[in-house]
């Protein structure tokens, strides 16, 4: 056993190939995993009963069940059935990259509904009855008062889950996508040598962590620039 | 449904299989998230950034690469130790069940760190001067102020952290332990029926998921029974 640093010197580029197909999955699920996220949050708040139940179905199933079962049941599970064969979906389904993209969404979604959730609870009651005061009305409400104080507040949450995204997309692997973590397990397969391969690709990882909270961090106090204190 | 007829049992045992990961991995991850408090908490220069170092690794790194490491990267240097003694042995390996417990221990025990750590610094530093006063060891003072207090502060962000155990689990199939996503694979090789194979091992989960968060509620209504209507 050795540590053979030219292994490492060798395969980093290689690894780095599948950056794309892992800042896709990020980004795209990540964008779409938003805007489902904001409409379970809607049904959430919407005061009707239905809605409210079946989001909370939804995200009690997604937050209760593995994210590996779920892209297991998208990929290998869907196709069992005909009808999803033949339908327009298909050419997505079939892709391991469409499915997991779906998965990713689907699950992050429901995570981060909660997060948004929790924002908008901890908005200031005073602040909307200000609003009602000065003749707003509900939507209005919503838009001018509730978004821009909860997206503040669910802020570092939210980064947390990106992080969490990030962390998920290497699952991606397991349904033969070659991200980095897919090629790493080729290479790894092929050389034997899992710690030069893991370890280099572990700090890689660190790399986009550190950096997805850098960049949140600027995001918040952009946001936040108006309750600094001047001193 | 007829399907599943003979397999039960196999999901049965898969299920038990689940529980003693999602057991003993509860116990070292208390034990991770112990000691990495106290690393950070401590006076200790060394220590602290250890204790620092052990977060950011664990957090930043996918759960998947954590676990390929620990198991691949151990059977490796087992069987160059073994080799010493032995040289025609060819493969030694650690059992699947530790090397995929320890590491979900490792990761979620990063998490549980920082819940401990700051539970620890929310005892109200004036139970403990109270407790000086009346003359108590700083040992007494530990085990009858500090942990009774922290625990209420740390359960429900731990009850999470329980929940991310019981899902990690999921990922141990990769590294073959035999438990349902294993027992799934299998009966999807005689039967061909992967969505309901898949499902059902999605049902144990969000079983077990139910069953964790009913716990949590209990222990909490139970950790808060003195302090109802003082908050």
């Amino acid at each position: 056993m050795s540590f053979d640093l030219n292994l490492i010197v060798e395969s980093l580029p290689l690894m780095l190939a599948g950056i794309g197909i892992t800042f896709k999955l990020l980004l795209v699920s990540g964008f779409l995993g938003l805007i489902l996220a904001i409409v379970l949050l809607l049904m959430r708040i919407s005061g009707k009963f239905y809605l409210n139940w079946l989001a909370q179905v939804y995200i009690y199933v997604f937050r209760g069940t593995p994210i590996l079962v779920q892209i297991f049941i998208i990929y290998y599970g869907l196709p069992q059935f005909e009808g999803v064969r033949e339908s327009i979906f298909w050419s997505l389904l079939r892709e391991p990259t469409g499915c997991a993209i779906l998965a990713l969404t689907l699950n992050t979604g429901a995570y981060v509904s909660e997060i948004l959730r929790g924002g908008v609870l901890s908005v200031d009651k005073g602040l909307l009855e200000a609003g009602s005061a000065l003749g707003m009305s509900a939507r209005h409400k919503f838009i001018y008062i509730t978004t821009p104080l909860a997206t503040r507040i669910s802020l570092p949450a939210y980064s947390n889950d990106v992080i969490s995204l990030l962390k998920s997309t290497a699952l991606a692997s397991t349904i033969t996508i070659a991200d980095m973590t897919g090629i790493a397990r080729t290479i790894v397969a092929d050389t034997y040598a899992p710690y030069e391969i893991f370890i280099s690709l572990a700090i890689i990882y660190m790399i986009f962590t550190l950096g997805i909270q850098k960049l949140f961090g600027l995001i918040e106090r952009y946001l936040s620039r108006y309750t600094r204190r001047e001193d | 449904m007829e399907v599943l007829n003979g397999w039960w049992d196999d999901y049965f045992w898969g299920a038990l299989i689940v529980a003693k990961v999602f057991t003993a991995s509860l116990s070292l991850m208390v034990l991770f998230g112990l000691i990495g408090a106290g690393a950070k908490l401590s006076e200790n220069r060394v220590a602290q950034k250890i204790g620092g170092a052990y977060t950011v690794i664990f957090r930043g790194t996918p759960e998947i690469l954590v676990i390929l490491l620990l198991y691949y990267g151990s059977a490796i240097v087992l069987t160059s130790i073994v080799q010493v003694f032995n040289p025609d042995v060819r493969f030694v390996d650690v059992p699947p069940f530790w090397a995929g417990t320890i590491a979900i221990a490792l990761i979620v025990g990063s998490y549980a760190t920082e819940t401990f750590r700051g539970a620890f610094l929310g005892v109200n530093p004036g139970s403990v001067e109270a407790a000086r006063a009346l003359g108590m060891s700083p040992l007494q003072t530990f085990i009858y102020i500090r942990i009774p207090e922290m625990w209420r502060i740390a359960l429900p962000p731990f009850g999470n952290h329980m929940l991310s155990l019981i899902k990690d689990t999921a990922l141990i199939s990769i590294i073959g332990l035999n438990e349902t996503l294993f027992v799934a694979k299998q009966a999807i090789t005689v039967t061909g029926k992967p969505f309901t194979m898949y499902i059902v091992v999605g049902l144990i989960y969000l079983g077990f998921s139910t069953i964790i968060t009913l716990a949590i509620m209990g222990v909490e209504k139970y950790g808060n029974r003195t302090t109802v209507g003082a908050r």
